[in-house]
């Protein structure tokens, strides 16, 4: 199998993530819940995991790394603390259920702004214009999950600080493979999965809290601190991971997160820009399928979603998949980037690439392609 | 042996005590608390050599992470000292 749905999962992982999730499974129990080593053994590698995390994307206190079950998990906290019943919050025209959902069972009032794909200036002008001190909060993806598109959050973050409008930002596809400076971007919130660029277990995730913030919680419960009192504790970590933690998944993250700085993050993302070129690239030249990146896939990074004027989307994925190439077609739980795009109707197939792909594998896909669509 | 404990509101908090006491060269072991030495319910503490205290508590001080109590052990017993 050809895998390029690595924006849903990277399936492949650096061997040393099993490797750790056997270890944990043998050797740990949870952390915070006993002294025995076995209890140890897991503060350990939790605090480990915290710690390169905080250093990845620049945060002095490892308390504000939250371990969650995935970035939705992370982004609901996010959402249901910043924004009241009823409140005003601005998106982007890109942005995942993860967001619109939980926005949409508070009764939010959702201002988007929106701008064409790959026109970050477009967008910015867009939030500047939208994005006023009475906002509850802003949420903007990083790269948007359908078709690669690169946000200007650095940008948007800076619209935020100078109105005192708290900045969540749902890093989803940009973690491990673009920089994010927590602290420089003063954002309330970042929240991301283990599971994508981080290499780690699929029901792994990350909500990093920015200073000063006092999260709501989604889960009450014990926490191996405070135990005599029945209210959560209001400090972090803690007050956000109630129950039994994850630990042959954190143990897998911290492996994951460990080769993501090994092999650098600009190492990676000129990997995987390199590789989606040359698919867009070769898909331009097959008739009637439209390319959705801009030459030199300039703002974009290794995400390329594809519609064919001949063959509907899901039929064309499943083709693919009969051939041995793994994509994702539809809609991608993200309908707002499709309204953006004008794709609403069609869905696309969506090609996402990790670190292990090699130019083989595409230049394969693209023979495949071209056997499907002559 | 004598010893002191300085107890943490929670593993992780007592995790980075520990990690910014070793960088300034002070051993320390983390341990359950005592049920008796706090009210708080289940804690975590980390024991110092006696000798130790002074430079610790600067140290802590300095990285902003106080602690909840510090106890002294003597003599079979434990007695809360101000920090």
């Amino acid at each position: 199998m050809i895998y390029l749905d690595s924006a849903a999962t990277t399936f492949q992982k650096p061997p040393a993530v099993a490797a750790a999730m056997q270890r944990a499974l043998m050797t740990m129990s949870s952390p915070g819940r006993g002294g025995h080593p076995a209890a140890i053994r897991a503060a350990e590698t939790a605090f480990a995991c915290r710690s390169e995390l905080a250093e990845l994307f620049s945060i002095s206190n490892p308390e504000q790394v939250v371990f969650t079950m995935n970035a939705t998990h992370g982004l609901n906290i996010a959402i249901k603390s910043l924004v009241p019943p009823g409140g005003k919050a601005v998106v982007s025209g890109y942005e995942h259920n993860a967001v619109t959902r939980p926005l949409l069972a508070l009764g939010a009032r959702v201002s988007v702004a929106s701008g064409p794909l790959f026109a970050p200036e477009e967008i910015l002008a867009a939030f500047d214009r939208m994005v006023t001190p009475d906002t509850d909060a802003v949420i903007c993806n990083h790269i948007s999950n359908v078709f690669g598109f690169i946000l200007p959050v650095e940008d948007i973050a800076a619209i935020c600080r100078k109105r005192k409008v708290p900045l969540i930002v749902d890093a989803s596809q940009s973690a491990g493979i673009l920089p994010l400076d927590m602290t420089a971007m003063g954002a309330a919130f970042i929240a991301m999965p283990g599971h994508k660029g981080l290499y780690g277990p699929q029901g792994t995730g990350v909500l990093l809290c920015g200073e000063g913030i006092s999260p709501h919680t989604l889960l009450e419960g014990g926490t191996g601190s405070l135990s005599i009192h029945q209210e959560m504790p209001d400090f972090l970590p803690d007050r956000l991971e109630a129950g039994t933690h994850n630990m042959p998944g954190i143990a897998g993250l911290l492996e994951g997160v460990r080769y993501v700085k090994q092999r650098g993050m600009d190492t990676i993302c000129l990997r995987e820009r390199q590789l989606t070129l040359l698919l867009a690239e070769g898909l331009r030249t097959i008739p009637g399928l439209r390319v959705y990146a801009l030459p030199g896939l300039r703002q974009q990074a290794g995400v390329l979603s594809v519609v064919s004027e001949t063959k509907d989307v899901e039929i064309l994925g499943e083709e693919l998949a009969e051939r041995g190439i793994a994509v994702r077609a539809g809609i991608h739980c993200a309908p707002f980037a499709h309204r953006t795009a004008g794709t609403l109707e069609t869905g696309t197939v969506r090609l996402s690439v990790s670190d292990f792909n090699t130019p083989a594998e595409i230049y394969q896909t693209l023979d495949v392609f071209h056997a499907i669509l002559r | 042996m004598e010893h002191y404990l300085i107890l943490a509101r929670s593993v992780t908090y007592a995790q980075r005590m520990q990690r910014a006491l070793e960088k300034a060269g002070i051993r320390c072991q983390i341990f359950r608390a005592p049920r008796d030495l706090t009210d708080l319910g289940c804690a975590y503490v980390l024991r110092l050599a006696v000798a130790d205290l002074p430079q610790a508590l600067i140290t802590i001080h300095r990285a902003a992470l106080d602690p909840v109590q510090i106890f002294l052990y003597q003599k079979g017993t434990y007695r809360e000292v101000a920090p």
